[in-house]
C-alpha cells in the first residue's frame, strides 16, 4: 500500500497544535521559573525567617564567637542548648545597643518572653541524639551542622538514619539500635 | 462520575496528601535567664516531702527542663531510704491532673463563677472579719495532717479570728489503737515497731504494707526479718475475717469471725500466764490480766472465734516458741466491733510475752497521732450543722466523701448561713457544696516542713515552678488573718524563722544544706510510759462485743492504690489492677465461693447490698481471701464528682457504714450488719488483667519449703521437661548445640540481667507504677482493659494455689529479654531486634504492627498500642522526654530502662571505665520497698545478679521452652504452717 499520510505544511501544523504548543511553553516556562525561585532566587537557600534575624556568618564566622559560648550545654547534655535571652544582651547592652532588633530582644528579657526561635535541625522523635558523646569524640559541630560560620539563616536539616549509620560505620562507633541512637 | 475521574481525583487527593503531610515547623524556645543549676537536657533533683499519706516518705523529684517527670524515695530519708510505693509516684498527676482547678470559684446562684485570687482573699478577709465579730469560736478549720509549722500559723490565724484551734481530720486515725496504748502505757500516742528484730510477727488486722502507719517503712522492715537470709527466716501470721494484701505475704491467713480477734488474744494471754510467761510483769497487774483472760478458754476460743483448733495451735506454738515476737493489732478501722479491746488485748500480750517491749519504740512517733477522734470530727458537724459557725475551711480533705451519709458534713456544708471554704486543687464531694473553692500550691510547689516520724523534720521545697497562680496556704493565712504585724512577709520567711527558733537550722548555709539532704534530724520525742493503770485493763474486757455470726457482713477494706479515696482521681492508681483481685478501674466485691453458690450468685452477678444507712450496687469478685458470710470492698473509688478519672467510677463502701463513732474509743467503724444481699439480674464484665487465677501446674511462680531452701536443694537439671530442663543462662555457656537451633550469641563486657527474688515480693506494685511514669505508658480506660489491652510493661501476677487457694505468690513479670527470644524470630521486618548487650531492643519505627511477636511471646508482655494514647493537658509535661511517646499501630514492652543504661555508660564513657556494678538502676528495681529487684550484668562474676543467680533457689520462668531469659528468678521460701 502507498504512503497514505497526507501531506502538510508547517504552517499548518502550528495552527492545527496551537493548544498542545502552548501548553507545552508554559509548562517549560513555569518549570524554569519554579527552579529560579527555588534555587537561584537570592535567600533561597537561607532557611527559614527567625523572630530576631540573628546571623550565624556575622557572629560564629565574623567575629569568631566559639559555637560553645551561645550552646554550652554541648559538652555535658544530649542537648546543646540555645542562649536565653540574658547571654546575647551581655554584649549587646554594649554594641548596637539601641538597634531595633536589640531593642525587641530587650523586650522580650523585660517581659520575661522566650524567644520562639524556628527549629531548623530535625530528628526523628524516637532518636536520642547525644551532642556530648560526639563532642567528646571530637567531632567537629560542621560534620554534621554543615559549614553554620558561612551561614546566616541556617537551613538546617532533616537528619536520616543513613547519615549516622554512615559515619558510625565510618568510625566504627555503635551501631546498636537502642544502645546507640533509638530509645 | 466515570471511573477514570474517580481515579485522577483519587490520585490527586492522596498526592496532595501526601506532600501535606511533612511535618510543620516547631518553634523551640530559649529561656529568658538560664538557673543556675539548670542544664538543659540533664535532671536537677530536688529533695522533698512526700504528702500523699501521713507517713511523710522523703522523695527526690526529677526535673528536667523545669517540669517534674518522676518522682524516687530519698536514700538518705530514714523513713522510706530511697523508696516509695504506688501513691507516692503518683503524686505527679495530682500535679499535672488535668481537672485541678486554676482559680478560685465562688458559688454564686448555683453556679461557679472564676475571681481572682486576690478579690478571694479579700471575701475570706471580710467573712472572716464579721465572724470573728460575732464572737468566739465563729470560724473552723478542718485538715489533713499538717507539719507543725503551717499547724502552728493556722491556728494563730484562728486566733486572729476570735476562735480555736484546727480540727486535724484523717479517715484513718488509728483511734482504736491510741486508746489501748493510752489505756496500757497511758500514752495516747501512735508509737513506732522495731518490726525489723522481731523473730515472729503476728498481725490482727494492721495492713501495714497497704496503709497502717507507715506502709513504706513496714514494708521494708517487714522483709528484713521476714526475707530468707543466712539460712533462715521470720514467722509471720494473720488473723482476720479478710485477707488484705498484708495477710498475702503471710506464712498462714488464720481466717476468724469478724471481731473475734480479742478471743484469739486474750486466749492466747492465758495459756502464756499458765506456761510461766509474764513474770517480768507486776503481781497485781498479772492478776488482773489474768482474771480478764480467765473466761477464754482453748474452747470458748474456738467456738467465739470461729478458729480452728490447729491453726490455734499452729499460731501459740509459733509465738510462744519465739526468741524476740511482736504482735500488732487491728487496722485502721473496727472491722468487727472489737477493735479497742483487740488493740488493748495485743499491748497486753506483748508484755506478757516480753515484759521488756524490745519491739516497742515508744519515741518514734507517727505525726498522724495528732488527728482528732472521729467523734470529735461528728461533734465538730454536728455543732456547725446548728450554727455554730459562720465560716469553715477546709484543707485537703472530702468529709463530705470520706464520712458515711448521716454523719453531718453535708448537713453542716449545705446550710447557707455556714460559709464554706475549701482550699482545695478539685471538685470533690465536698469543695461542690462549698461556697468559694480557693485552690493553694500543691506539695510539690510548696515550702514546707513535715515531720512524719519523731526524730526526723523532713522539707518540703518547690519542685517546679507553679502550674497556676495559687498560692500557698501558708500565705493565703497571711494576707487574710493577719494586718500591721504579720509575723512574716511571707510564709517561706516565717518558716525558716521558725525552724531557726526551733535550732533546727542555724542560717543560710543549714537551711541549704537540710533542703539538700532532705531535712535535719530533730530531738526524740518524750517516751515517757507509765506502765498499765490496772483498772481500765479490768475495765475494758467486760464489754467484748460478742464476734460477728450473723450471715452476712460488710466490711470496707483501705486500699494500698487509693489510701482513704484521695488517690482516685491519679490514673496511673486506677489503671494499676488490685493486688488481690487483678481488677482494674472498678470496685469489686469480694465474696466467698461458699456465699456464692449458697446464694446462687456467679462471678461478675451485680447484686445489691441493702444496710440501714442505704444501699449499693457492685459486681461479685469470688475470692477465698474472704471469709463465708464476710462481704469485703476496698474503700477509695466512688467518687460523685473528683475529676474524669474518679467520677461514677467504682463504688465507695463508706456510704452503707453507720455514721456515728465507736463510744469507747471514738473511732468509725468499717463494717456494719445486718445487711441484706439480692441479686439484681444485672451482670458486670470485671476488668481483671489477670488470664488465670492458677498456674496449670506450669513452671510460673514458684516456691520451696524453708528446709529445702536450707539444705541448698537444686531443681533437677539434665532433662528436657518442664521440671528438669536445666537453668540456662542468657550467655555463651547456656549454647547447647542439641538444643539449639539458632546460633551461639557472644557478648562482649556487658549482659544485662535481672535477678527478681520471690521471697521479697510482696505484691504492692510500686515498680509497676515507677515503671508508668518512667517510660511514658499509656493510660487506656476500663474499656481497653476490658479488652485486654492495657499497657503495663511491668505487672505483678498473683498466682494462688489450687489445693489452698488462699496461699497467694506474687511474680513480677516483664520483658525477659531472652537469649533466644520467640518474638525477635518471627518478625517479619526484624523491629526486635537482638543488641549487642542482650537487650531485645523494639525498633519502633521499623514495627509495622502485624503482632506476631506478641502472639508468639509465652511471657505475654508485649504491649500493642491499639491507640494513640492521650495525655490531656498539662499530664503531658510529665513525659520523660528520655523515651519516645509511642504511638498507634507499635508494639512495645519493658526496655530495663534504655534510656538509664544508656545514661550510665555515658557516665562511664566520660570517665573512660567500664560500668560499675548496680550503677544503672531501672525504675522498678530503684523504688522496690522490699528490694526483691536487682539489676546488673551477667558477664561480670562479681556483680550482686551473677552471684545471685547462683542462688540454689534460681529458676527461669517456664525455662524448658529455652528461651533462656535474662529474667532469674528466686523461688519463695514458705514455712509450712
Amino acid at each position: 500500500m502507498e504512503n497514505m499520510t497526507p501531506q502538510t505544511s508547517p504552517e499548518s501544523w502550528v495552527a492545527q497544535n496551537r493548544g498542545p504548543i502552548l501548553l507545552t511553553l508554559l509548562t517549560v516556562v513555569l518549570t524554569v521559573l519554579f527552579l529560579y525561585t527555588f534555587y537561584v532566587y537570592p535567600g533561597s537557600s537561607m532557611g527559614p525567617e527567625q523572630p530576631i534575624p540573628f546571623s550565624h556568618r556575622l557572629h560564629a564566622g565574623h567575629k569568631a564567637v566559639q559555637c560553645l559560648f551561645c550552646h554550652p550545654y554541648v559538652g555535658e547534655s544530649n542537648n546543646p542548648g540555645i542562649p536565653p535571652v540574658e547571654k546575647c544582651l551581655y554584649c549587646h547592652n554594649h554594641i548596637i545597643a539601641k538597634h531595633p532588633w536589640i531593642l525587641k530582644e530587650h523586650e522580650y528579657f523585660n517581659t520575661e518572653t522566650p524567644t520562639p526561635w524556628k527549629k531548623v535541625w530535625y530528628l526523628p522523635e524516637h532518636v536520642l541524639f547525644n551532642h556530648q558523646r560526639h563532642i567528646r569524640k571530637e567531632i567537629a559541630c560542621q560534620e554534621c551542622h554543615g559549614k553554620v560560620e558561612a551561614q546566616d539563616r541556617l537551613k538546617g536539616e532533616r537528619f536520616k538514619m543513613g547519615f549516622c549509620i554512615e559515619c558510625h560505620r565510618k568510625k566504627n562507633a555503635n551501631l546498636d539500635c537502642w544502645l546507640a541512637c533509638h530509645s | 462520575m466515570k471511573r477514570r475521574t474517580f481515579l485522577k481525583l483519587a490520585g490527586m487527593g492522596s498526592l496532595s496528601f501526601a506532600a501535606g503531610c511533612s511535618d510543620p515547623q516547631k518553634s523551640i524556645y530559649s529561656l529568658v535567664e538560664a538557673p543556675d543549676d539548670m542544664v538543659v537536657g540533664n535532671a536537677t533533683w530536688y529533695a522533698s516531702t512526700c504528702r500523699e499519706c501521713p507517713a511523710g516518705c522523703g522523695i527526690l523529684a526529677k526535673n528536667r527542663e523545669g517540669r517534674v517527670i518522676k518522682l524516687e524515695g530519698n536514700p538518705l530519708h530514714p523513713i522510706n531510704i530511697g523508696t516509695i510505693c504506688m501513691r507516692g509516684q503518683a503524686a505527679l498527676q495530682a500535679l499535672y491532673n488535668p481537672d485541678r482547678i486554676r482559680t478560685p470559684l465562688l458559688k454564686q446562684g448555683g453556679a461557679w463563677r472564676p475571681i481572682s485570687f486576690k478579690a478571694a482573699q479579700r471575701l475570706i478577709m471580710s467573712k472572716t472579719g464579721e465572724a470573728a465579730q460575732k464572737g468566739r469560736n465563729r470560724v473552723r478549720m478542718v485538715t489533713d495532717t499538717p507539719g507543725d509549722s503551717i499547724y502552728q500559723l493556722m491556728n494563730g490565724a484562728l486566733g486572729r479570728w476570735n476562735s480555736g484551734r484546727a480540727v486535724v481530720f484523717e479517715p484513718f486515725a488509728y483511734e482504736s489503737l491510741r486508746k489501748a496504748n493510752e489505756d496500757v502505757f497511758s500514752v495516747d500516742r501512735l508509737i513506732s515497731y522495731r518490726m525489723e528484730d522481731a523473730d515472729v510477727l503476728v498481725a490482727f488486722g494492721a495492713d501495714f504494707l497497704e496503709t497502717w502507719l507507715s506502709p513504706v517503712e513496714y514494708a521494708r522492715k517487714f522483709k528484713e526479718m521476714h526475707a530468707f537470709r543466712n539460712g533462715d527466716k521470720g514467722v509471720f501470721m494473720a488473723v482476720g475475717p479478710y485477707m488484705s494484701l498484708t495477710g498475702a505475704n503471710a506464712d498462714a491467713w488464720l481466717p476468724c469471725r469478724p471481731g473475734g480477734e480479742t478471743a484469739i488474744v486474750l486466749g492466747l494471754i492465758g495459756e502464756a500466764l499458765q506456761n510461766g510467761r509474764g513474770t517480768g510483769v507486776r503481781d497485781f497487774v498479772r492478776d488482773i490480766i489474768q482474771r480478764a483472760a480467765e473466761p477464754y478458754s482453748r474452747a470458748r476460743v474456738m467456738e467465739v472465734s470461729g478458729l480452728s483448733p490447729s491453726q490455734y495451735d499452729s499460731l501459740k506454738e509459733r509465738l510462744f516458741s519465739a526468741r524476740r515476737p511482736l504482735v500488732l493489732g487491728t487496722g485502721t478501722g473496727d472491722t468487727g466491733g472489737n477493735s479497742f479491746q483487740t488493740n488493748m488485748a495485743v499491748n497486753l500480750l506483748n508484755a506478757v510475752l516480753d515484759p521488756k517491749l524490745a519491739q516497742f519504740d515508744f519515741e518514734s512517733r507517727q505525726r498522724v497521732e495528732m488527728a482528732s477522734r472521729r467523734s470529735e470530727i461528728l461533734a465538730l458537724f454536728a455543732e456547725l450543722t446548728e450554727g455554730a459557725a459562720d465560716v469553715l475551711m477546709i484543707h485537703n480533705v472530702d468529709p463530705v466523701f470520706q464520712l458515711p451519709p448521716g454523719s453531718g458534713a453535708r448537713a453542716a456544708m449545705e446550710r447557707d448561713a455556714l460559709f464554706v471554704v475549701s482550699f482545695s486543687n478539685f471538685m470533690d464531694d465536698t469543695s461542690r457544696l462549698a461556697d468559694l473553692i480557693f485552690p493553694t500550691r500543691m506539695p510539690l510547689e510548696s515550702w514546707d516542713e513535715y515531720e512524719g516520724k519523731k526524730g526526723f523534720v523532713s522539707m518540703l521545697q518547690p519542685a517546679i515552678g507553679q502550674l497556676t497562680d495559687a498560692p500557698q496556704i501558708g500565705d493565703v493565712l497571711l494576707n487574710t488573718a493577719f494586718t500591721e504585724d504579720k509575723p512574716a512577709g511571707s510564709y517561706k520567711s516565717y518558716l525558716m524563722a521558725r525552724l531557726i527558733q526551733a535550732g533546727l537550722i542555724q542560717d543560710e548555709r543549714t537551711w541549704l544544706e537540710a533542703l539538700r539532704t532532705g531535712g535535719v534530724t530533730s530531738g526524740s520525742g518524750d517516751s515517757a510510759t507509765k506502765w498499765f493503770i490496772p483498772y481500765t485493763v479490768s475495765d475494758a474486757f467486760h464489754s467484748v462485743a460478742d464476734p460477728v455470726t450473723q450471715e452476712l457482713v460488710f466490711i470496707g477494706m483501705p486500699s494500698i492504690r487509693f489510701f482513704d479515696g484521695r488517690g482516685a482521681n491519679r490514673p496511673w492508681l486506677v489503671e494499676i489492677p488490685d493486688p488481690i483481685t487483678k481488677v482494674a478501674w472498678q470496685t469489686p466485691l469480694l465474696v466467698h465461693p461458699e456465699t456464692v453458690s449458697a446464694k446462687g450468685l456467679e462471678q461478675g452477678d451485680v447484686v445489691k447490698i441493702q444496710s440501714k444507712q442505704g444501699s449499693i450496687e457492685a459486681p461479685v469478685y469470688e475470692s477465698e481471701t474472704v471469709t463465708p458470710g464476710v462481704l469485703a470492698m476496698s474503700i477509695g473509688q466512688g467518687h460523685g464528682t473528683y475529676g474524669r478519672y474518679a467520677e461514677n467510677q467504682g463504688i465507695n463502701p463508706v456510704s452503707l457504714f453507720p455514721p456515728d463513732a465507736e463510744p469507747r474509743f471514738g473511732g468509725p467503724r468499717f463494717f456494719i450488719h445486718p445487711v441484706s444481699m439480692h441479686r439484681t439480674g444485672h451482670r458486670t464484665d470485671l476488668a481483671h488483667t489477670d488470664g488465670s487465677r492458677i498456674q496449670h501446674g506450669r513452671k510460673i511462680a514458684l516456691s520451696t519449703s524453708l528446709e529445702n531452701a536450707q539444705s541448698g536443694q537444686r531443681d533437677p537439671g539434665g532433662g528436657l521437661t518442664m521440671w528438669d530442663f536445666p537453668i540456662t543462662l542468657p550467655l555463651p555457656e547456656g549454647y547447647d548445640r542439641k538444643r539449639d537451633f539458632y546460633p551461639v550469641i557472644e557478648y562482649e563486657n556487658y549482659r544485662w540481667s535481672m535477678v527478681v527474688d520471690l521471697d521479697r515480693c510482696i505484691g504492692c506494685g510500686a515498680c509497676s507504677a515507677g515503671c508508668y511514669a518512667e517510660n511514658n505508658l499509656g493510660v487506656v480506660g476500663e474499656k481497653q482493659v476490658l479488652n485486654g489491652r492495657e499497657m503495663s510493661w511491668l505487672r505483678v501476677e498473683r498466682y494462688h494455689d489450687p489445693e489452698q487457694m488462699e496461699k497467694i505468690t506474687f511474680l513480677p513479670m516483664m520483658c525477659q529479654h531472652c537469649d533466644n527470644a520467640p518474638c525477635e524470630a518471627v518478625c517479619p521486618v526484624y523491629a526486635p531486634h537482638h543488641s549487642a548487650e542482650g537487650l531485645n531492643n523494639q525498633i519502633y519505627n521499623r514495627c509495622i504492627g502485624t503482632r506476631f511477636c506478641g502472639q508468639n511471646c509465652p511471657y505475654k508482655v508485649r504491649r500493642f498500642n491499639w491507640f494513640t494514647w492521650q495525655w490531656p493537658k498539662p499530664m503531658h509535661l510529665q513525659l520523660n522526654p528520655d523515651v519516645t511517646v509511642r504511638s498507634k499501630g507499635v508494639m512495645e514492652k519493658c526496655s530495663f530502662c534504655i534510656q538509664r543504661i544508656k545514661a550510665a555508660r555515658n557516665a562511664a564513657k566520660n570517665e573512660n571505665r567500664q560500668i560499675r556494678d548496680g550503677e544503672i538502676v531501672p525504675a522498678c528495681v530503684q523504688t522496690c520497698p522490699t528490694t526483691a529487684l536487682v539489676f546488673g550484668n551477667l558477664m561480670d562474676p562479681n556483680s550482686r545478679v551473677r552471684r545471685l543467680v547462683e542462688d540454689a533457689r534460681a529458676y527461669q520462668v517456664m525455662g524448658y521452652l529455652n528461651t533462656k531469659p535474662a529474667v532469674i528468678y528466686l523461688k519463695k521460701v514458705v514455712h509450712e504452717i
